[in-house]
């Protein structure tokens, strides 16, 4: 036998009617303590008992709109855990109601925000960015070469013998990293960027002329190749752009409200995930075209020295900022080295 | 004090508010100045509801309303939302938002009787999916072909006010006090001329249309609002959204004569290089510059919440039930300011601190002048409202007068 003090509102009017409320396990018995109204029995199937939250007043919803407000929130819990109602609420409930609970909450909270970033973006995007048809890869590259070309690019001044020698070494090594690819290299020149060479994700790679009158021979321009091939092969591209709208989702989703006034501190963990993330792509991009280069014998040598040269030439660079995302040379040379030494047939 | 009564309908301004500017009915436009008979005609168009303003006696009850919840007890609700939010991959958002919303309307008290807040949470859910597909084919579209995307914009600007119009419906139907739920009664009509007309205006009238369209989106909340069967009579004339807006224009030419002062007093320290006060002189400068382009908009931000929020109450009646609403711009803007530095400092954990507080303002400021007690309103009808307007609110986080 569950009693409790409440108010009861009809749903007609507005009036509030103190009354006494007596449950025996089936029925509610609901007594005017003021006067006679109202005096109904209601069975508890025909109600609905709403979920706890904080120290709020709990309310039941009676047939035909009318609704028991009461401060006895032990009796309803009591009501509750008797008839079975609410068990998921109830848990949510329980976990908002202490302190250690909300600590073990925000616990939660930031082990599965550290492991969605780190796992959970990379490993959906991953999935996500080989099932983009290549029709629309084709398309957005084709949007992104327009506007670098009207911005950036000037047409290539090399000569035409020396572009089509360096396609073809294209082809070949392209081929040999990634069969399943249409893959393509185009020159332009740009005193903008300076010596530079990207891939856009339909395969089409653009070299600049100042990387080609920077190179001291063709293995060290294949080795940058050979890396925005590996850029293309593991969908680099398309999987920063989705890992990056993902950590956006991601801010967007913890911050809520407070975007609009603290925008500027909410992009800051935004930025820092995104370098870490093209980071490891760079590194990963370094190391294929490492051990193409090594299992063709021809070493990491080229590669270094290309790198070397870039960043010295790099500083002349207007643009320099403009795709400077990879990490710095010291480390990538480090690395090169690291593998070749740790190739048990290097030389 | 004497009223002109609307003879269509029985809506009754003061005197003072036909001085104000409020020459017709806002309901029937019928002509209040003109012949007024003082008793009324029952003819009123919208039937079930009550669209009488009774004058209020001559010593009427005041009421403060009070918000009862603690900042302790937001953050462990708010910290387990986001924990489950994450854990579900955002599936738990509209439980979340509706456990969020219950808490702040169940602890604002009124009369000794709180709020609620009623939405079913699988509604929403349904909102929310249907609003965030809009929303990833916006990005989509982007990515693909900038131009699709301004189609894909063009489109959603045509639903939006039809996405106000059923959030507002949702919203009302779902908020109740005393068991008696809101009403909406708003049309579609009138969304489409206030989210849609007018903001397309603005570029033919240079911008002169803006404090009417300010108002009209008031008027069509606070004048399309219902408790129970009684409509909240809205007095408020477009007249003094003009004043509000001249006392902001000059407040921003204020302020750009400030800053030509201070670029003029500025430049000729900062044109001498080899001085040393050269570094000092330009630090001092732009952090002024940027201390104002960040402080000045909050103000004025502010300082609008403040004067229409007092306004639209003070001009509305809901049966014999009047509001006043005393809120400062200077004490809204402090809040805001050290709420903003707070949540910075905290990395976020206070954020339900900060809210708290700034409801707490905001419930402290309001008076309920009541003629006898609250317990005469009704009911009415109960018809049902789809959810995926109120994702809609939530998403573009319209400002909804509360």
């Amino acid at each position: 036998m569950i009693e409790f003090k409440a108010v009861y509102f009809n749903g007609k009017t507005s009036r509030a009617y103190p009354v006494s409320v007596v449950f025996d396990g089936g029925t509610l018995r609901i007594r005017g303590s003021e006067g006679d109204h109202p005096a109904l029995d209601v069975h508890i199937e025909d109600c609905t008992i709403a979920p706890p939250l904080g120290g709020t007043v709990r309310s039941i919803k009676l047939p035909g709109g009318a609704q028991c407000e009461t401060t006895d929130t032990e009796a309803v819990s009591a009501m509750e855990h008797l008839t079975g109602r609410n068990t998921g609420m109830r848990l949510v409930h329980f976990l908002e109601s202490r302190w250690k609970t909300a600590a073990g909450a925000l616990a939660g909270l930031v082990l599965c925000v550290w492991l969605f970033a780190t796992y959970g973006i990379p490993f959906l995007a991953r999935k996500a960015a080989y099932a983009v048809p290549p029709e629309l890869t084709e398309q957005m590259s084709r949007q992104a070469i327009k506007m670098l070309d009207r911005r950036f690019l000037k047409p290539s001044e090399l000569d035409p013998g020396r572009i089509r020698k360096l396609r073809e070494e294209f082809q070949h090594l392209s081929r040999e990293i990634d069969a399943d690819f249409n893959y393509r290299l185009e020159f332009r020149k740009s005193p903008h960027i300076g010596p530079n060479a990207f891939a856009l994700p339909s395969g089409l790679v653009i070299m600049t002329d100042e990387l080609v009158d920077l190179a001291a021979d063709d293995r060290e321009l294949l080795a940058i190749l050979a890396h925005e091939t590996a850029h293309v092969k593991k969908r680099h591209g398309l999987r920063s752009i989705i890992q990056n709208s993902g950590v956006f989702l991601l801010i967007s989703l913890l911050a809520g409200d407070i975007t609009s006034i603290t925008s500027a501190a909410a992009s800051l963990p935004a930025l820092l995930a995104q370098s870490g993330y093209s980071r490891k792509f760079e590194t990963e991009a370094d190391r294929v075209a490492a051990l193409y280069m090594i299992r063709k014998g021809w070493g990491t040598k080229p590669f270094q020295a290309i790198l070397l040269r870039i960043t010295r030439d790099m500083a002349d660079y207007p643009g320099e900022s403009l795709l400077a995302s990879h990490p710095l040379t010291d480390q990538r040379v480090r690395h090169l080295r690291e593998i070749e030494a740790s190739m048990p047939e290097a030389e | 004090m004497t009223y002109l009564v609307c003879r269509n309908c029985g809506f009754s301004a003061s005197e003072r508010d036909v001085e104000d500017g409020l020459a017709v009915c806002p309901e029937c436009n019928v002509d209040l100045k003109a012949e007024h008979p003082r008793g009324r005609d029952d003819t009123c168009r919208d039937a079930p509801f009550s669209r009488q303003e009774i004058p209020l006696r001559s010593a009427p009850r005041r009421i403060k309303p009070v918000f009862a919840g603690s900042a302790g007890e937001y953050f462990r609700i708010w910290i387990v939302n986001t924990f489950l939010m994450i854990l579900t991959l955002g599936l738990y958002a509209p439980w979340a938002k509706v456990r969020e919303r219950r808490f702040f309307y169940r602890h604002t008290v009124v009369d000794g009787r709180t709020f609620d807040y009623t939405a079913p949470p699988v509604a929403i859910l349904k909102g929310y999916l249907i609003v965030g597909g809009g929303i990833s084919l916006y990005y989509l579209a982007k990515v693909y072909n900038p131009l699709y995307s301004l189609l894909v914009f063009g489109i959603f600007s045509l639903v939006l006010p039809f996405l106000i119009y059923k959030s507002l419906r949702f919203f009302a139907r779902h908020s109740a006090y005393r068991n008696i739920p809101f009403h909406f009664r708003g049309t579609v009509g009138e969304s489409y001329r206030t989210y849609l007309l007018y903001p397309l205006l603005i570029p033919f009238t240079l911008g002169l249309i803006i404090p009417y369209w300010a108002f009209r989106r008031k008027k069509y909340f606070f004048g399309n609002i219902a408790f129970g069967t009684t409509a909240n009579i809205f007095k408020g004339s477009a007249r003094q959204f003009y004043k509000l807006y001249g006392i902001v224009a000059v407040m921003l030419t204020g302020v750009v004569v400030l800053f030509t002062v201070m670029i003029l007093s500025f430049a000729p320290l900062i044109v001498t290089p080899e001085d040393v006060t050269f570094n000092t002189a330009m630090i001092f400068f732009f952090f002024a510059v940027y201390f104002t382009s960040l402080v000045v908009p909050a103000f004025i931000q502010q300082y609008i919440y403040a004067w229409t929020t007092n306004y639209c109450w003070g001009h509305s009646g809901l049966g014999n039930v009047r509001f006043q609403s005393t809120l400062k711009a200077g004490r809204l803007f402090w809040i805001r300011i050290t709420n903003i530095l707070a949540i910075i400092f905290s990395v976020g954990l206070l954020i339900p601190w900060a809210k708290v507080r700034r409801i707490r303002y905001i419930v402290d400021n309001v008076t309920v002048i009541a003629d006898q007690g609250l317990d005469d309103f009704t009911a009415g009808l109960r018809p049902d409202e789809s959810a995926y307007g109120d994702a809609a609110t939530d998403f573009f986080d319209i400002e909804i007068g509360l």
